[in-house]
């Protein structure tokens, strides 16, 4: 597809303070060895009834997205719209039970940038 | 009795996203000072879309990143001794991180291609040291971190002054300062010994980046036009936008989601067009910022021929525990620890720069 070339751009600059949108987490999912672990949909109905364990039916209505879900390690990325940061990030800490087996929710990394998900020097492992 | 601060719920920590557009052959565009100024780099991707092979000169240019080295149980007392000043830190650029350390926690030292130490310390040890320092911008009212700055290629810091001994004492006797640290050095084509022979008394190890190679296939791309850093509804998206979906593509979202899945809600921004296949690198390692100058270079290079992508981007990340961001300026770790930066380029040699950091931090240059 042919495209117009614009003009060179003049030189802009925009600064952004605590402006974005969302937040996101790293988290994983901690359980007893065996028994079955949680589907994608049963992982983010987890997550939702610790949201409403908490903070009630309106905390279970906080918009949270499982952007991504790995079943192996029970680990996600979280994205929650910034000001259900606290709300979501407490529900987690204070889960307690899935399936009235024992679980807990690590935290591993969180950020307004999902960027900085993708590259973590605390888990840089040299040889 | 008071209500509770519900509000405080609803708050986020401070954090800053820093958007500039340019133009990359503009002779008074500052962005490879900003490439120059971030020093501790600990991964470098980039993404170039309609592209299934890399052409040569951007495959030497990324074997070229150079290796590193990682010195186990060295004292900080060295890198004063004025054999190591004069072999390497006035002879080059030279880069030094304590590896594995937390700055949140632990003491944590660092050493600028500028020749300035930067000993970021805990209270106590600050005490025990016994070296002027001024107290963190991030500890609040009790004081429980110190920065200490030292300049090794200060006029006073000659072998026989009083500062050099002092420095020398507090750092060998006063109160020895171990770390395990990861070492570069760069020099432009001075002969002289090599860090791996000056430290082949300690534990040394050089080290390569680790570099992976991704073909993306049919992926989504927004589209952008580089004089829009704000986009047009309909035409093109904007920066937080891009920086948005470009996360999502380095963490391996799924981006065709639906509004109402129960799932996940996040889709590619609008407008978007589906490119067959995408080009992924990503580098690891302690990669100084000379060779992301000639990455970022030859990335500028790529358009020189004809292509069919209208941009590319490039992806910087920064150690979460270094004691300075970019330039000097102070940096901690709060609840990320994030200091990253990203470059779209386009195909006129326009650019796109993002700078983003998070709570303990000053704002990007």
């Amino acid at each position: 597809m042919a495209r117009a070339e614009p003009p060179a751009a003049t030189f802009e600059r925009r600064v952004l303070r605590s402006a974005a949108e969302h937040h996101y987490l790293r988290v994983r999912l901690e359980l007893p060895d065996g028994g079955a672990r949680p589907s994608v949909a049963q992982f983010k109905q987890l997550v939702v009834s610790a949201l409403r364990e908490l903070h009630g039916e309106v905390g279970a209505a906080l918009p949270v997205d499982v952007l991504i879900y790995e079943e192996k390690t029970l680990s996600a990325i979280l994205r929650v719209i910034s000001s259900g940061l606290v709300k979501l990030w407490s529900a987690l800490t204070l889960l307690g039970f899935y399936q009235n087996r024992r679980c807990a929710f690590r935290v591993l990394q969180t950020s307004p940038f999902l960027l900085a998900l993708s590259g973590n020097s605390r888990e840089l492992v040299l040889d | 009795m008071s209500v509770p601060p519900l509000r405080r719920l609803r708050q986020v920590p401070r954090h800053l996203l820093v958007c500039e557009k340019g133009h990359a052959r503009h002779a008074r565009s500052r962005h490879a000072a900003h490439v120059q100024e971030h020093a501790y780099n600990c991964r470098v991707s980039f993404l170039i879309p309609e592209c299934g092979i890399l052409p040569e000169v951007l495959k030497n240019t990324i074997a070229d990143v150079g290796e590193y080295y990682l010195v186990r149980n060295l004292s900080v007392h060295e890198l004063v001794a004025h054999e190591f000043i004069d072999a390497f830190v006035k002879k080059g650029s030279c880069y030094a991180l304590t590896y594995n350390t937390k700055i949140d926690q632990d003491n944590t030292a660092a050493l600028l291609p500028n020749g300035k130490l930067i000993l970021s310390v805990d209270k106590d040890t600050y005490e025990e040291l016994g070296l002027q320092g001024r107290p963190s911008q991030y500890s609040g009212k009790k004081v429980m971190r110190y920065i200490i700055t030292i300049d090794l290629t200060d006029s006073g810091f000659h072998p026989d002054s009083k500062k050099h001994n002092r420095v020398l004492w507090a750092l060998k006797e006063k109160k020895p300062l171990e770390f395990d640290f990861l070492l570069a050095w760069y020099n432009t084509g001075a002969e002289g010994s090599t860090l791996m022979s000056y430290f082949s008394k300690n534990q040394i190890q050089a080290l390569k980046p680790k570099i992976t190679f991704n073909t993306l296939r049919d992926l989504q791309c927004p589209v952008l036009q580089s004089n829009e850093l704000q986009g047009k509804p309909d035409e093109s998206c904007s920066t937080e936008e891009l920086f948005e979906w470009l996360g999502a593509v380095l963490n391996q979202v799924s981006l065709d989601n639906k509004s109402s899945s129960f799932l996940s809600t996040y889709c590619c921004p609008q407008p978007n067009t589906i490119v067959e296949k995408a080009f992924l690198c990503t580098i690891t390692g302690f990669i100084i910022p000379e060779k992301i100058i000639q990455l970022l270079e030859q990335l500028c290079c790529y358009f020189g021929e004809p292509k069919l992508a209208y941009w590319l981007t490039l992806t910087v990340h920064g150690f979460a525990d270094s004691p300075v961001s970019w330039r000097e300026s102070e940096h901690g770790f709060h609840k990320g620890g994030e200091n990253l930066y990203n470059f779209v380029i386009f195909r006129n040699l326009d650019y796109w720069l993002q700078m983003a950091v998070g709570t303990n931090d000053d704002c990007p240059p």
